[in-house]
């Protein structure tokens, strides 16, 4: 028997204590994983919370308590016993032979069980969540498979098995975890229970499944054909998370064009078997309206939640605003036309703007060192370096991976690093070292059609530059309207440390650099 | 010029390599150093020696199996200087055939000899002394191998020669020694002794084609004996000396005495070492090791310097074109980001001897050092209806399968377009087919692939039908 303490989760960075609203399940009821329990009210919202596993609830909290972060709130045992308590619901009748089965096989067999936690994965990341399970419960999982897919607010990787046994999930996909916790458990040495689980199952099903069963039971089951293996492996997808369809169970490359990354987190199985009886219903009466108007929900990942709650922590925190200039860019163009082939000739990379933005700042920094330094308790720490956090979009948000020493880099050392990096965010292969310790940020908002915004800063970073969009604007130069290529850029900074007068410098002196390059140069 | 990917060497790993490259959008140039293109494989390897092969296996049934079919024939004779000049016209043509694909694929050519000046630039040294500078973001290594040849045995490409001078003697030898019985030995001494040379093949290891499966070196030695061929295994050659007229080669037998062979030719064919002379590998920041074989990373082909790629007889791994072929495609579609994959298990290796031999997987002394229980099923070709037929009746199909899973693991053919029926094979291996998937198959009839699927039954459960 092993138990789950389920306690009262982080719900917003001012939320310190919760009231027990009302409970949903009563104590000693049999619950399943996903289901509601019961409801917490704050004095912001009020949320419910969910069971984390299947088994049977012992309250520990009654209504009206007011419960700290972290207090805890019942307990579910799961456990043979309560596996088996779907039996007693009135629902799966026919199929509550089977679990039982299965369920009293599986411990008596179980030699050892090695409980998989999650792993440290670097100084800042305090909570993981699953993003996919590759295993289902009860599989039969061997040394280093890999077992599912952890998310952070920095970084994705995946969890090899610690132990070749049985799989015993016990935090469900979508479901966020702190370092330390248990992922899932494997039963070492439970050879014949996961032989036993099919028998038992048998029974539900009619003799095709039986058939099916013992194809897929074959040697070369999950084994990729050659084209298979090579998309799979392009998509990124462990073959072993594929059905194959081919004959014994093997890949085809019609499997592998179909298979998706298990990314998303999935509707809880709960959930599943409803979704499919509301729909017909609703749509029959007026089905237009109903797609006119439809909404959909969807959870949000980790790294947009961690994302949403570091902005929020930025502006309540420290005392930004924004200062904006702007910089006329001929020079700049007219030097990139002049030698960008040369450029990329001699250096094999593109001469682009942001080696001339980086160039800029990094002079800049050593110029104007608080702009560079960050806060730390009673303390400001200055930076002699510059590792300058470049902002780059993907799909899965934004990701700042960093150029460590930008001070002391060439211009093709800056392109070559950000066209480096930029590849390993678009393939999602940024470790959280290559993200870590930035000490200014630049954003570029005008590849998407910014013409002016404020970024806000990338803590506990003090300042960051938005670069936007360029646009032939008239301006006045020498007593003459002139059309000139002109973008504004923008300084958001704490003005906790940062004074107007070094914040407007800063700003003034990257203008300076970027209108006359030959500046960059010869440091003046 | 600035290119995405320069290829040096034009052998069948890089002109195959330069050609997926181009076909994947990336601006490409390949090296050259001789003046045609196609490496060893089109020029002095395969496609010469496989003309020569059936040339001389033309001459033989002529004068040994056509009287049996009833074709009658008086002063046949071999004409080696129209042999060879066949030989050269079809290795011209191949080679033009590489010349276009390299136009139709917009890959530019640079004739002369390729040579690093940095990672991203290569120098090319023409045949008049001109010098052009070319730089590339990709360098893709592939410029193949040499013959190699014995401590204190110096080739005078006169009467010790390499299979290179092998493919234009201009007389037919009366007797070749052959140092070496592996793959390259057994091709060419099967040529000159099918046309009438008296050939000894001198070896140090105790069979032909050692790295093949046993049963296959030893089915080749009885068919090759057939020709009048002589075998000193487990022999160690001290010295190959040229007297003029002849050579005498002095050997160590098995029982540590001397023992000299007296031949008027000496082919070397002792294997092959890779070649990366006048590549200034250092100016890139490479070395090559003891072998000569330049380092690459197991799973993605690039040497220590991540821009630089190396594929075919220049890395680890079999000297074979296929091979090369394979890792040419691996390295264009690798650098464009894609995923590919080569399961060096499933590259057949092939002997183009009459009959060829030919295996794919492991060996049946491979299995047993590794403890995989296998059962093995076996079909002869006499037994063979399609095989009756042509008179083509030496050889065997050898199937190896798990003993559990009845996977096959390893298939070895030694017999009429052996070469040829080892595509099935690995079909059916990289689909982990069982050997009853394959009984399973229709196969038609008469066919030698019939043979392969005799085998397989014999293999499911000794259940072959026609044996």
């Amino acid at each position: 028997m092993s138990q789950i303490e389920i306690k009262v989760p982080t719900v917003g960075e001012s939320i310190t204590e919760v009231t027990i609203g009302s409970w949903v399940k009563k104590d000693g009821e049999s619950v399943k994983r996903d289901e509601v329990i019961c409801s917490l009210d704050s004095d912001k919202a009020s949320f419910d919370v969910v069971s984390e596993a299947d088994g049977v609830l012992r309250v520990k909290a009654q209504e009206g308590d007011v419960l700290p972060i972290g207090g805890l709130i019942c307990v579910i045992e799961t456990s043979a016993e309560a596996a088996s308590a779907p039996a007693s619901t009135p629902a799966p009748v026919a199929s509550a032979p089977a679990p039982v089965a299965a369920a009293s096989v599986a411990p008596a067999t179980a030699a050892k069980i090695v409980e998989m936690k999650v792993p440290t994965v670097g100084e800042s990341v305090t909570e993981v969540t699953i993003a996919s399970w590759n295993k289902k419960d009860g599989d039969t999982v061997q040394l280093d498979e890999v077992l599912c897919e952890l998310e952070s607010d920095k970084a994705t990787f995946e969890l090899p098995a610690e132990a070749a046994g049985v799989l015993r999930i016990v935090a469900e996909a979508g479901s966020t975890l702190s370092i330390g916790a248990v992922i899932c458990k494997i039963e070492v040495g439970a050879g014949s229970a996961a032989a036993s689980a099919p028998v038992a199952e048998a029974p539900q099903s009619n003799g095709q499944a039986v058939t099916a069963n013992a194809s897929n039971d074959s040697y070369a089951a999950g084994h990729p054909s050659p084209a298979a293996a090579k998309i799979l492996a392009e998509k990124g997808i462990n073959p072993a998370s594929v059905a194959g369809s081919g004959v014994g169970g093997r890949l085809t490359k019609e499997d592998a064009i179909a298979a998706q990354p298990q990314t998303a987190p999935k509707p809880t199985p709960a959930e599943q078997p409803k979704a499919p009886v509301a729909a017909p219903a609703a749509p029959a009466p007026a089905p237009k309206a109903a797609d006119a108007r439809g909404q959909r929900r969807v959870k949000m990942t980790s790294l947009r939640k961690t994302i949403a709650r570091r902005l929020v922590a930025v502006k309540n925190e420290t005392a930004m605003l924004t200062t904006f200039n702007e910089v006329d860019m001929k020079p700049i163009m007219e030097l990139r036309n002049k030698y960008k082939d040369k450029f990329k000739e001699k250096h094999g990379v593109g001469l682009g703007f942001m080696s001339f933005f980086t160039r800029a700042c990094a002079v800049a920094l050593q110029e104007f060192p608080v702009v560079n330094a960050f806060i730390d308790g009673d303390e400001v720490v200055y930076n002699d370096f510059s590792d300058i956090s470049i902002a780059v979009s993907t799909e899965r948000g934004l990701v700042v991976p960093v150029i460590r020493n930008a001070e002391k880099m060439t211009f093709s050392q800056i392109e070559k690093e950000i066209i480096r990096l930029a590849g390993l965010a678009r393939d999602n292969k940024l470790t959280i070292d290559q993200m870590q310790g930035g000490t200014f940020t630049i954003t570029n908002g005008g590849i998407f059609g910014s013409m002016l915004s404020t970024p806000i800063i990338n803590a506990p970073q003090a300042a960051i530059l938005g670069m936007h969009n360029i646009v032939e604007r008239a301006v006045v130069v020498n007593g003459e309207i002139v059309i000139r290529p002109i973008m504004y850029v923008a300084l958001s900074y704490d003005h906790r440390t940062i004074d107007g007068r070094d914040s407007v410098s800063f700003l003034v002196r990257v203008k300076q650099l970027l209108e006359d390059p030959t500046r960059l140069l010869l440091e003046v | 010029m600035q290119y995405d990917v320069i290829v040096i060497g034009s052998g069948p790993g890089g002109y195959i390599c330069a050609i997926r490259c181009a076909q994947l959008g990336l601006k490409t140039a390949i090296i050259e150093k001789y003046k045609t293109l196609g490496g060893t494989c089109l020029n002095v390897g395969c496609i010469p020696s496989k003309a020569l092969l059936d040339s001389s296996e033309h001459y033989y049934n002529a004068s040994h199996t056509f009287a049996e079919h009833g074709i009658q024939l008086e002063n046949l004779k071999v004409d080696l200087a129209q042999m060879i000049a066949r030989k050269s016209e079809v290795v011209s043509q191949v080679c033009k055939g590489v010349e276009f694909l390299m136009k139709k694929n917009k890959i530019d050519v640079y004739q002369g000899l390729g040579s690093f000046v940095d990672k991203n630039t290569v120098k090319v040294t023409k045949e008049g002394g001109d010098i052009e500078m070319i730089t590339s973001k990709n360098i893709v290594i592939a410029t193949g191998s040499k013959p190699s040849s014995l401590p204190g045995v110096t080739i005078d490409k006169k009467r010790i020669i390499t299979s290179t001078e092998a493919l234009q003697l201009n007389e037919i030898p009366k007797h070749l020694i052959v140092i070496g019985a592996g793959v390259i030995g057994a091709e060419l001494g099967s040529v000159y002794a099918r046309i009438g040379a008296k050939v000894s093949f001198v070896e140090y290891a105790s069979a032909m084609i050692p790295t093949m499966d046993a049963t296959m070196g030893k089915e080749l030695q009885r068919t090759v004996k057939k020709l009048g061929a002589d075998f000193y295994f487990s022999h160690k050659v001290k010295t190959v000396e040229n007297t003029g007229d002849e050579v005498i080669v002095t050997a160590e037998n098995p029982k540590g005495e001397l023992v000299t062979f007296t031949g008027d030719y000496c082919l070397m064919s002792v294997g092959r070492k890779p070649y990366t002379d006048g590549l200034a590998l250092e100016n890139a920041g490479l070395v090559a090791d003891q072998r000569g074989k330049i380092e690459v990373d197991e799973h993605t082909l690039q040497t220590k310097v991540p821009n630089i790629y190396a594929i075919g007889d220049v890395i680890r791994g079999a000297m074979l074109a296929h091979k090369a072929e394979e890792e040419g495609v691996f390295v264009a579609e690798t650098i464009v980001g894609q995923k590919p994959h080569i399961n060096y298990l499933l590259i057949p290796n092939v002997v183009y001897t009459w009959p060829e031999v030919a295996g794919v997987g492991y060996t049946e002394d491979e299995l047993k050092a590794k403890g995989i229980a296998y059962k093995t099923g076996s079909f002869p070709f006499k037994a063979l209806g399609r095989a009756r037929a042509s008179m083509d009746i030496d050889g065997t199909v050898k199937v190896l399968a798990h003993k559990e899973t009845d996977e096959i693991l390893g298939a070895h053919i030694i017999g009429p377009r052996a070469a040829d029926m080892i595509a099935e094979a690995v079909v059916a291996m990289e689909y982990r087919a069982s050997a009853e998937d394959v009984s399973r198959m229709s196969h038609a009839h008469p066919t030698y692939t019939e043979a392969f699927k005799e085998a397989c039954l014999a293999a499911t459960g000794n259940r072959a039908l026609n044996a």
